[in-house]
């Protein structure tokens, strides 16, 4: 009875205050989005970074079948020119720069290339004969990156030196910049559905005041007094919330999928699925601002 | 049923106490009419028992608990055992009158079947068989009160607060609401009527108890809205501190506010 109650109050007061519910939904929203949009920005990054980023700075790639470098004349890298450098990675000459590497096999390779591209159409068309294998080196000095490659790359067997970092930083820092500036309009964003929502459940309990004063005489407890109003908060909050959760899957699935996973091939995508674990993330947020503005809200504007 | 310890209540430091050093004491199934001029006191007096406000010094007793020692969530319930009617009776426009009374139902969780129950029963104490789809514009001011009594009482609280409910009626009206209220007072609620409508008062012959500048001066039973006696207000103040007009014994059983308390929530 009382949770009925409830509900038919919720409802009324959100009819009642129709344009200032749908603001508060329009402005969770927008701010949410941005939110969002930082935290895919994220996951972006993230996902270009792939298997090996965060734990090495240079690949030595090995030669390939179609390898045309100075080093490949004898075509793919042999067991032997692996086992040679392998050797001079471990001399002390070398090994003074270097924490430690790794070999990353064709099979490897192909596996590390699967999760990465799993969003992309390219995953399907690509072997792992295509791939090349490679030495994976984590610097004690990531600066130090030129020793490595001038002591590799004219050795028979390699057909690159890379240092990862200076392919990537630059656009991840792009991105970084780009996720913070979401970051500073969500925040002022959040600001103002805060207002909003403090001014929306005002103008609620001050359009509803004879039937609170009544509730107040006869004895009905705070919580069935202020429940509906603090919902009513939460409620246009979460529709905002979930819109925005949408947007994001559809930037992700439209954007992302359709369009720049056609335009550049050869970059990992975040999935749509991906965006989906921001979505509890943002309807908590946004059930939470719309709680706590409400319940301070509350506490001045309406006696119990 | 209500008791008032040197109760002092003041709202501004600079302005004289609303109530002043106030010593009162209504039984279990009293009618109490507070008298005196606007301004005496008389509505503070009345928030003071529903914990409105709190007293600036002294103790207010409600069924035998100070209420400044209810807690502000266990304030509800305190209000369940306490119906109230106002001048302005204070109804839900747009709800008819059977919504505006299961409203103070509702709101405490009663269920539905219950409601249904109760709620014409109410309606024909306060004299509105018949009028349960009508709206409140569509009422008299005297039928509007009733609506607002029957809110009040619908949940059978102990103690009915009427704060000048026939302010805005015409002395017929006022009589019959009077007659309600004689009524919900038969049936053992303790009734307090604050009202300054001296021809309700002498037909009514109840204790009357009479307040000037937030003291009072005057507490007798059976009395006329102005005293026979002259000055007896002031010494009789002094003479009975506790401000009972015959000076008996205490109800001995402060028991809880509701006259049916088994039927809480
Ligand atoms: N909320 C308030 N704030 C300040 N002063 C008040 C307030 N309520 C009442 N008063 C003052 O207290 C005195 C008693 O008022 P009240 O109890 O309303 O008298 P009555 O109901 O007998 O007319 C008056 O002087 C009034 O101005
Ligand atoms: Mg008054």
């Amino acid at each position: 009875m009382r949770l009925a109650f409830i509900l038919s109050e919720i409802g009324s007061g959100l009819r009642r205050n129709l344009s200032m519910v749908v603001s508060v939904i329009l402005v969770t929203f927008v701010s949410l989005t941005f939110v969002g949009a930082a935290g895919m920005l994220q996951l972006q990054i993230n996902q270009m970074k792939g298997y090996w980023y965060d734990k090495v700075q240079v690949a030595i790639f090995l030669c390939g079948d179609g390898s045309t470098a100075a080093g490949c004349a004898t075509g793919t890298a042999t067991p032997e020119q692996q086992e040679n450098l392998r050797t001079l990675l471990e001399s002390p000459a070398v090994a003074q720069y270097i924490n430690d590497f790794q070999f990353e096999s064709k099979d490897d390779a192909y596996k590390h290339f699967k999760e990465q591209f799993s969003n992309s159409p390219i995953v399907d068309s690509v072997t792992p004969d295509q791939l090349p294998a490679s030495f994976r080196i984590n610097m004690k000095d990531p600066e130090k990156y030129q020793i490595i490659s001038e002591t590799f790359s004219s050795q028979p067997g390699v057909e690159t030196v890379i240092d990862q970092r200076q392919v990537l930083e630059r656009l991840f820092s792009v991105m970084n910049a780009a996720s913070l500036v979401a970051v500073i309009i969500a925040g002022v964003m959040i600001v103002c559905a805060i207002l909003l929502i403090a001014t929306t459940i005002r103008l609620s309990a001050f359009s509803r005041r004879r039937e609170t004063g009544i509730m107040r005489l006869v004895g009905a407890s705070k919580t069935v007094i202020q429940l509906p109003f603090i919902l009513e908060g939460v409620i246009a909050a979460v529709i905002g919330a979930a819109l925005a959760s949408g947007t994001l899957w559809a930037v992700a699935h439209f954007f992302l999928g359709e369009y720049m996973s056609k335009q550049y091939p050869d970059t990992a995508f975040i999935s749509p699925a991906q965006t989906l674990i921001l979505a509890p993330a943002l309807l908590g947020l946004g059930a939470t601002l719309a709680g706590i503005s409400s319940l301070l809200t509350l506490r001045r504007y309406l006696r119990v | 049923m209500i008791r008032f310890e040197n109760v002092t209540k003041v709202y501004d430091q600079k302005a004289r106490p609303a109530l002043d050093s106030v010593n009162l004491e209504i039984d279990r199934g009293e009618f109490a009419f507070l008298v005196g001029a606007s301004g005496s006191g008389k509505s503070t007096f009345l928030r003071l028992v529903l914990k409105e406000d709190r007293a600036t010094s002294g103790a207010v007793y409600v069924a035998g608990q100070n209420v400044a020692n209810i807690s502000s969530w266990r304030v509800p319930r305190l209000r369940r055992g306490i119906g109230v009617v106002f001048q302005d009776f204070r109804l839900l426009p747009q709800k008819n009158v059977f919504a505006n009374v299961a409203f103070a139902m509702q709101v405490i969780g009663k269920s539905r079947s219950i409601i249904r129950d109760t709620v014409p029963e109410v309606l024909k104490t306060v004299g509105l068989e018949g009028k349960e789809h009508r709206m409140p514009h569509e009422l008299s001011g005297g039928e509007q009160q009733r609506v607002a009594i029957a809110r009040a009482v619908v949940n059978r609280p102990g103690i009915l607060l009427a704060d000048e409910p026939t302010g805005n009626l015409d002395p017929t009206t006022s009589m019959g609401i009077m007659g309600v209220l004689d009524k919900i007072n038969q049936n053992g609620t303790t009734v307090v009527m604050a009202t300054h409508d001296d021809d309700i008062v002498n037909e009514m012959r109840k204790r009357v108890v009479e307040l000037r500048n937030g003291i009072v001066i005057r507490d007798e039973a059976r009395a006329l809205y102005t005293s026979m006696m002259p000055v007896v207000g002031q010494s009789r103040r002094f003479k009975d501190a506790s401000g009972r007009p015959d000076g008996s014994a205490a109800d001995p059983g402060d028991g809880p506010v509701s006259s049916q308390p088994g039927e809480e929530l």
